[in-house]
């Protein structure tokens, strides 16, 4: 785990994850790790770390469908200021169809649908972007605090 | 994960333990589907289980369609507030 910037009012802590299905719980102490030191709210906490479980959860299922057995890592970012979280995840998986990004019909519930009602659900913003080299993805959530 | 299984009559009620994810889905779904389809009604017990997402609410899901195409139920008993929280959003979406 790196600390990016030690200014209490702009804390960012970075780590990165093998691209695995096992790998989600070390993302989830992570994240738990950094909003214990961050101070975030408790109550938020946990709806947070479903969050960032479930698109890190995205990645392995959506960008690295083809490839189980990658050795590819992911990262995700946690930067933190006085009024907004922002959580940022960088895979070098398949591109991302924006168009395709949505849950699922009622009646076809599957992780990756219900997931990302999850992260909308809990998120105020959700964006896609490019990643700068080396990465291909960089998906960034935003929550006001 | 850990987990137990009590049986009662027909009843096989299942305690799970830890948290569910995807990493464990799969393992749930192979304690859960031998008991629905053999024609048990399945108790689950999540009080202890500190964690779901959604993989863990679509084995659910899946367990309660497969209970019905087997003519039995599925039905939650305990449920752990961590859990009742990640509940309660799905319920918005099912």
């Amino acid at each position: 785990m790196s600390t990016e910037n030690s200014d209490q009012t702009n804390l960012s802590e970075k780590k990165d994850f093998l691209v695995n299905s096992s790998s989600l719980k070390d993302v989830r102490s992570f994240s738990r790790e950094v909003f214990e030191k961050f101070k975030i709210n408790e109550d938020l906490r946990e709806e947070l770390v479903l969050a960032i479980a479930e698109a890190a959860q995205n990645i392995v299922k959506h960008a690295y469908k083809d490839y189980p057995d990658t050795q590819d890592r992911m990262a995700v970012r946690i930067s933190c200021t006085d009024k907004e979280l922002e959580i940022s995840f960088f895979d070098k998986g398949k591109p991302v169809e924006k168009s395709k990004v949505k849950h699922r019909a009622i009646d076809d519930v599957k992780p990756g649908g219900l997931g990302t009602f999850f992260i909308q659900e809990i998120m105020d913003s959700i964006k896609f972007k490019e990643g700068d080299k080396p990465w291909i993805n960089n998906l960034v959530l935003t929550k006001k605090l | 994960m850990k987990f137990k299984v009590t049986e009662n009559e027909n009843i096989s009620t299942v305690f799970l333990n830890g948290e569910i994810d995807m990493d464990i889905a799969d393992n749930v779904r192979e304690v859960i589907f031998p008991l629905i389809d053999a024609g048990k009604e399945v108790h689950l017990n999540l009080k202890d289980v500190q964690y779901m997402d959604s993989s863990g609410i679509s084995v659910l899901v899946e367990s309660n369609q497969r209970a019905k195409e087997k003519n039995t139920k599925v039905e939650l008993k305990e449920v752990s507030q961590p859990v009742e929280k990640v509940l309660a959003m799905a319920r918005k979406f099912l």
